[in-house]
């Protein structure tokens, strides 16, 4: 009972990684829209970088949604 | 009552072969492999560049376009000397693709959702990386663990660190599918249990289960562009390793 709980929490607690990424991918699509503002002629070389760091920094969310789901199902 | 949203990753047996250690059963895992591979890249490449002419029909288009955009973003990223690597990359990137397109298909299963099968790519890639750098460099390969212009007090630091993060690249290539279609489709079938649920439920909520099922729709969007992008970001990436395997730094 108590490690069932125990392991909920730490599935939960997992999550709160979430943040950085969040906090990541925000600042690669602003940065996207601030070098589109200042020249729009790179628009699709930058937006080609900008997909790639996007699927960089989800990565790392994916990281801690694999770790809830370990502690979940797997320990 | 539904079952567990993880349920749709099991591997089932159709037909059994063999004991415990040398399985060869048909599962639908392999069945799905077969058909993606076979049906679709096989007959797909084949029925579209079936009489080929200056005025493309429609399905020559599309195999034209798949064909120039790989081509494309393999001399953008590695230049003159990944060509004869295209059609290793090509190959990678349009199984990938399907793979993860088809597994969209309801009842169907995603190949791409299993760390066996990415693993299995990205260990693929990054054995003939490390095969290529082997054979262009020699010894002088080594040079990848230290960044130029370190000093020999900072290498101590840092080629143990460079060594750790180059053991990470396969394993984050396969981790990053893996985990982005597993979770994708996960999620769509916790949405599509609410609204499965709420509708079993009756009453005023039978009238609001239209809205999960709007976000069903929305998400289903999101996850066709998040097949597309991951065989692309999985191709680039690879690019990129072959890059830094045929320069150095």
């Amino acid at each position: 009972m108590l490690v069932q709980a125990a392991k909920l929490l730490g599935a939960g607690l997992a999550t709160i990684g979430l943040a950085g990424a969040g906090v990541g991918i925000g600042t690669v699509f602003g940065a996207l829209v601030l070098g589109t503002a200042r020249n729009p002629s790179l628009k699709d070389e930058l937006f080609r970088i900008a997909i790639l760091g996007f699927a960089l920094t989800e990565a790392i969310a994916l990281f801690a949604l694999m770790m809830a789901f370990l502690i979940l199902f797997a320990l | 009552m539904f079952n567990s949203p993880l349920e749709q990753f099991q591997i089932l047996p159709l037909l059994s072969f063999g004991a415990n250690l040398f399985d060869f059963s048909i599962t639908n895992a392999m069945i799905t492999t077969c058909v993606s591979l076979i049906f679709f890249i096989f007959l797909f490449f084949c029925l579209s560049s079936y009489g080929l002419n200056c005025f493309p029909t429609r399905w020559q288009l599309v195999l034209e376009s798949l064909y120039i955009s790989t081509a494309g973003l393999i001399w953008d990223s590695v230049g003159p000397q990944g060509q004869k690597y295209f059609p290793f990359l090509f190959v990678i990137f349009s199984f990938i693709l399907i793979s993860n397109v088809s597994g969209l298909v309801p009842y169907s299963f995603t190949i791409t959702s299993h760390l066996i099968q990415t693993m299995v790519l990205a260990l693929t890639v990054f054995i003939g990386v490390m095969i290529i750098c082997g054979s262009t460099h020699g010894f002088h390969m080594l040079s990848l663990f230290l960044p130029g212009g370190t000093s020999i007090v900072l290498a101590f630091l840092l080629v143990p660190i460079e060594i750790v993060s180059y053991i990470f690249k396969p394993l984050s290539l396969a981790v990053r599918l893996f985990a982005n279609m597993m979770a994708g489709h996960t999620l769509l079938k916790v949405i599509a249990g609410f609204a499965w649920a709420m509708m079993g439920s009756g009453g005023l909520l039978l009238v609001a289960h239209v809205v999960p099922l709007g976000v069903l729709v929305i998400l289903f969007g999101l996850e066709l562009a998040v097949a597309l992008i991951q065989a692309y970001v999985f191709t680039i990436l690879s690019c990129i390793y072959i890059n830094d395997a045929i320069v150095l730094h």
